[in-house]
């Protein structure tokens, strides 16, 4: 088994050269075959330019995504070699053979050993291929310790990786940065090029962390922790949102991810710091009162109350919950103005 | 020892008071007086044709099992239509709140639901397609058919079939009460935890959908004691392992499935309701809860529920084919494997539903290949029924259209869920409307089978075949509709569209999602097609008679008696001398050939029993939603009372002497030789078709 995994690993991703990340493995000609092949990309009408800013599943700007989406095309490409001669062998058989035409009618003829050695051969050899790449991306891309990500932070030593404690409120999203002492809500920002690796908590109830184009989906759940972690390739903004349903608020839960150069980030990082807002313990139960950001409001903290991932972890453990109250999405209109009323009163 | 519930209670009505009605809401308002004019429309009718004593004595305490599959089919269609209608709304209202400026009505942000309104809408509809759609259609046709193909005169127990009817029925019921009274779950079909705890639903609708949700799972649990014991014990003479109906086998699997999972599901249940009734912490998030538990229960029952909504339908494509190829099935003993291999391997694949979970890579690579594997005699199947047709002489009547169109949702259904086994895929996957279409794909397949079963099945039970005309443009509308909803849902999906947004915030996705409402447009005009198709087929059913065997070249057991077929079945029990039956006896000329004695037969007698537990289990579940002790202590004290009563009760069946048999045997030889102008008000002579061609 190990050999095997070790065999896996090392062809998963070829190392970028110089400063410029790994976009992943050699699978983007397949990547683009497949862009080509797909349905809606005629369907949305638009250049493949354009089309690949929409495909967020096809056009990966990070290290984990990059791998996911590469072993995602061979898997297609697999499949489509079984599932379209079969598709063909389905319809010229209707064809051939509708109304009889085809000849040789044949009113006994229902086995054949050879036929049914290939067609269960068939079927078992694919899900055999299958296996072997499943299992190789699997460790790949595994949450608690991805390889692709292992390999290309010992390619670049001198960029220590930088920690991120993702808390999930109903609804919205806290991110603290132990290292740095901050926090903010609803953003993310990280260093392009250098490893950053996620705790994930919730407060309340499970959400899914997903920012399509750099990382997949994890279960973020509450009184337990997680692990998650990414390297983006290119700056840029990303989406990021909660993926799995999480009570009224959810479709609300976004947070743009900002993926800056490792200057840029450090000047944010001091801006940051700069600020005026603590987050203690107490102010993040403020937070993490039921709220639906419908505003897109961002918030940050110049400094975090240390071990608050852990307290937030243990007082949900002991049966703190931060209750749903009914009304609040009986009706919304009326909701939102009684907190923007709130908002002004303050 | 009770939990404490926020807001007002009374020992009275519990929890239940005027404002739980939501006449505020323009949208039920307006269902409600839909459902009351219908009502009136029903009742009148009812009442005009003096149909209330036939009603009574041949529908409500019947135990014959093929009015009892004709029932679940009828609950089966009620609740499609309501599933579908909550499908419209989804589809609006995400196609009229995308981005920040989208306009909001009644009290919504955004487009016209609420989140609130929303959420309860599209758990209501995954709960009522696979529980009280999907499941009760094809329970239905398995009722039906499964003692025709095995020449058994009922089921095992007759009894037991009704009672898991009126639970089914209960559950529905349930349902539907929570339109008007109270709320529904807004937690998924599948119920997501805690979301489900009070905290966080701190109203009546997780409950209303728990208990529905255990009605007809115990239900279900009844019908697979019997479905088995039936096809175990009830066999016709000369009616073999290996001449057993390929629909038979795939009943066969699909109830071992449903004894061994549904069980699970109830424990998985009853643990929420102490949860939420006693305040234990079963799936809390804190107090030593564990919500990974709920996951795993659910799932080890959620999974092989698919397979067991599959498989039937399978096994009716595994019928059709051959008769419209003029062939038998090709490789049987494979597609028996294959379909005891598909309920064996459905037991050991639940994890796939929460790889995102950060189980060790190890526990996602096994899942991850098991769940693969299921693709195997899937895969399989296909083949078979691709040879099947190979050498053969193919009609394309509608049945045939219907059974061939779902082999291409296979495959599509197929690969995207390879695509979905892969765990890495999942990652990106997972909670998106790609696996959203992923399982309609597959869903749809059962429809399609479904609908090729009723066109199929349809002049055995009744004595005439649908009309085709009509028929036929409601397939390609039909085929139509779904292309156009799920090819961009498709998209959307690698567009990194995830589910359950009843709001959504990327306006990049807003012409593929008015595309989707286009298709459910479609699908509207089809079900135009669709009555069309019943109304003609109903008038015109005198030129549409049948013979024994509806469509001349059909193979198994059940040609051989009567359509419609009589309520004992068969005049004599039939020996069987091999697989395809009817073809047997065809190529020997003995289509015709009557019984040379008759004998006594032993019936079942009608019973309201059944019915009055379906009631009193509708009433406890109710008085379980409200909390309102005192009505579920009577209920339940009935319900003991009830069964301890019919264990107590002699006379339950009764025999038709051999001379009356052979009596109405003749009558009917009789009333097929010439079918008289007054048989059928109007009508020209029928011709007979099929029979004996
Ligand atoms: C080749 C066979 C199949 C494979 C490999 C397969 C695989 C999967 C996987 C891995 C998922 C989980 C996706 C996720 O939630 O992330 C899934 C979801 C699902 N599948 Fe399939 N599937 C197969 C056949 C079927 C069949 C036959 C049905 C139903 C008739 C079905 C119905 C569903 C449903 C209902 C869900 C989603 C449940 C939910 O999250 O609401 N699948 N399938
Ligand atoms: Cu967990
Ligand atoms: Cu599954």
């Amino acid at each position: 088994m190990r050999g095997f995994l070790r065999w896996g690993r090392a062809r998963a991703v070829d190392s970028g050269a110089g400063g410029r990340w790994p976009r992943g493995p050699a699978g983007i000609g397949a990547r683009r075959i497949l862009r080509w092949l797909w349905p809606g990309t005629l369907l949305t009408g638009c250049a493949p330019a354009t089309t690949r800013a929409t495909f967020w599943m096809l056009d990966p700007k990070g290290v984990i995504a990059a791998t996911q989406t590469h072993y995602l095309a061979l898997d297609v490409l697999v499949m489509l070699f079984i599932i379209v001669p079969t598709g063909a062998l389905i319809i010229g058989i209707m064809r051939r053979y509708r109304g009889g035409r085809g000849g040789a009618y044949d009113a006994h003829w229902d086995h054949s050993n050879a036929i049914e050695a290939v067609v269960w051969g068939i079927p078992i050899i694919t899900v055999g291929i299958l296996s072997y790449y499943s299992v190789k991306a699997i460790y790949a891309v595994d949450p608690n310790r991805p390889a692709v990500i292992s390999r290309a932070a010992a390619a670049h030593p001198g960029r220590p990786p930088l920690d991120v404690d993702v808390i999930s409120t109903d609804w919205q999203w806290v991110f603290l940065y132990p290292q740095q002492h901050i926090a903010t809500v609803d953003r993310l920002v990280v260093p392009v090029g250098t490893p950053v690796r996620f705790r994930l908590t919730s407060a309340t109830v499970v959400n899914d962390f997903y920012i399509p184009q750099l990382v997949g989906m994890i279960d973020v759940m509450p009184g337990m922790r997680v692990r998650q972690a990414l390297i983006a390739s290119r700056p840029g903004t990303y989406e990021g949102f909660s993926a799995n349903y999480a009570g009224a608020g959810f479709s609300w839960m976004d947070f743009e991810t900002r993926a800056v150069g490792r200057g840029v980030f450090r000047a944010w990082v001091k801006k940051v710091q700069g600020g005026s807002r603590r987050l203690t313990y107490a102010q993040f139960e403020r937070v993490a009162r039921p709220t639906i950001d419908v505003s897109a409001h961002v918030s940050y903290y110049a400094w975090v109350e240390p071990g608050l991932f852990r307290h937030v972890v243990t007082e949900v453990r002991d049966g703190k919950t931060y209750p749903t109250p009914m009304a609040m999405t009986e009706n919304m209109t009326a909701y939102l103005q009684s907190r923007a009323a709130q908002a002004s009163a303050h | 020892m009770l939990v404490h519930i926020d807001g007002p209670w009374s020992p009275l009505l519990g929890r239940l008071a005027l404002t739980e009605i939501p006449y505020k809401n323009p949208i039920l308002v307006g269902t409600f007086l839909f459902a009351v004019v219908l009502a009136v429309v029903l009742v009148g009718l009812t009442t005009y044709f003096g149909f209330w004593r036939t009603l009574w004595r041949d529908w409500l305490t019947s135990v014959d099992h093929k009015k009892i599959g004709i029932m679940y089919i009828l609950i089966g269609l009620v609740m499609l239509f309501r599933g579908f209608i909550d499908a419209v709304m989804m589809r609006t209202q995400q196609a009229m709140a995308v981005g920040p400026h989208s306009a909001g009505y009644l009290d919504a942000v955004h487009g016209y639901l609420t989140p609130y309104h929303f959420d309860q809408i599209y758990t209501a509809h995954g709960t009522i397609m696979i529980l009280f759609a999907a499941t009760p259609l094809l329970v239905g046709i398995m009722n039906i058919l499964v003692p025709l193909q095995i020449g058994a005169r009922d089921m095992a127990y007759p009894y037991l079939n009704a009672v898991s009817l009126w639970l089914t029925a209960a559950g529905a019921a349930l349902v539907m009460a929570s339109l008007f009274i109270g709320d529904f779950a807004h937690a998924g079909w599948f119920g997501i935890v805690p979301v489900m705890e009070l905290p966080y639903s701190p109203g009546v609708g997780v409950d209303y959908w728990m208990w529905a949700f255990q009605l007809s799972s115990i239900g279900t649990t009844l019908g697979g004691i019997n479905l088995l014991a039936t096809i175990v014990k009830m066999r016709a003479p000369g009616m073999t392992w290996g001449r057993l109906p390929i629909f038979t086998w795939a009943s066969l699997s699909a109830n071992l499935i449903s004894l061994t999972t549904f069980p699970v599901v109830t424990v998985a249940l009853a643990l929420l309701a102490l949860d939420r009734y006693l305040g234990t912490h079963f799936y809390t998030a804190g107090l030593g809860g564990n919500l990974m538990l709920y996951n795993d229960l659910f799932w080890i029952w959620g999974h092989p529920e698919v397979y067991f909504v599959i498989l039937p339908a399978f096994g009716m494509i595994s019928e059709i084919i051959p008769t419209f190829a003029e062939k038998p099935l090709f490789g049987y003993m494979g597609m028996v494997v294959a379909s005891l291999g598909i309920a064996g391997v459905s037991w050991g694949v639940w994890l796939h539903h929460f790889f995102t979970m950060a189980a060790a890579p190890a526990v996602n690579a096994f899942f991850s290949i098991t769940t693969m594997a299921v693709g195997i005699p899937t895969g399989v199947k296909v083949f078979n029924w691709a040879f099947t047709m190979f050498r053969g002489r193919l009609r394309f009547d509608l049945p045939m259209m219907w059974a061939s169109a779902a082999l291409f949702f296979l495959l599509v259904g197929g690969l995207t869920g390879m695509m979905n086994a892969f765990a890495t895929n999942d990652y990106m996957v997972h909670n998106s409307v790609f696996v959203v279409a992923h399982f309609h794909m597959m869903l749809l397949l059962i429809v399609y089978a479904i609908f090729g079963g009723v066109n199929y099945w349809f002049p055995k039970v009744f004595g005439f075949r649908l009309e085709q005309r009509f028929g036929r443009m409601f397939f390609w509308l039909f085929t139509a509709g779904t292309a156009v909803v799920f090819v961009p849902m498709f998209t959307l999906g690698f567009m990194g569209m995830t589910r359950r947004l009843d709001y959504v915030a990327f306006p990049q996705w807003q012409p593929l999602l008015d595309i989707e409402v286009v298709g459910i447009v479609i699908y509207v005009l089809s079900a135009a097609f669709l009555v069309a198709q019943l109304y003609v087929s109903l008038r015109d059913r005198a030129q549409n008679r049948v013979g024994a065997d509806a469509w001349g070249t059909s193979r198994s057991l059940e040609w051989i008696t009567h359509s419609p077929v009589p309520f004992y079945n068969f005049a004599v029990t039939p020996e069987v001398h091999a697989r395809d039956e009817r073809s047997w006896r065809h190529e020997r000329g003995l289509d015709d050939a009557a019984p040379v004695v008759y004998e006594d037969i032993h019936m079942p007698c009608k019973t309201a029993i059944p019915l009055g537990l379906g009631a009193l289990g509708f009433g406890l579940a109710f008085a379980l939603v409200w909390r309102i002790w005192w009505l579920a202590l009577l209920c339940s004290g009935a319900i003991v009372a009830l069964i301890v009563i019919r264990a107590f009760m002699t006379g339950t069946s009764y025999t038709i002497p051999a001379r009356d048999v052979e009596k109405m045997e003749h009558d009917r030889k009789r009333g097929a030789a010439k079918p008289a102008r007054a048989q059928v008000p109007g009508g020209s002579p029928a011709p007979v078709l099929g029979g004996g061609t």
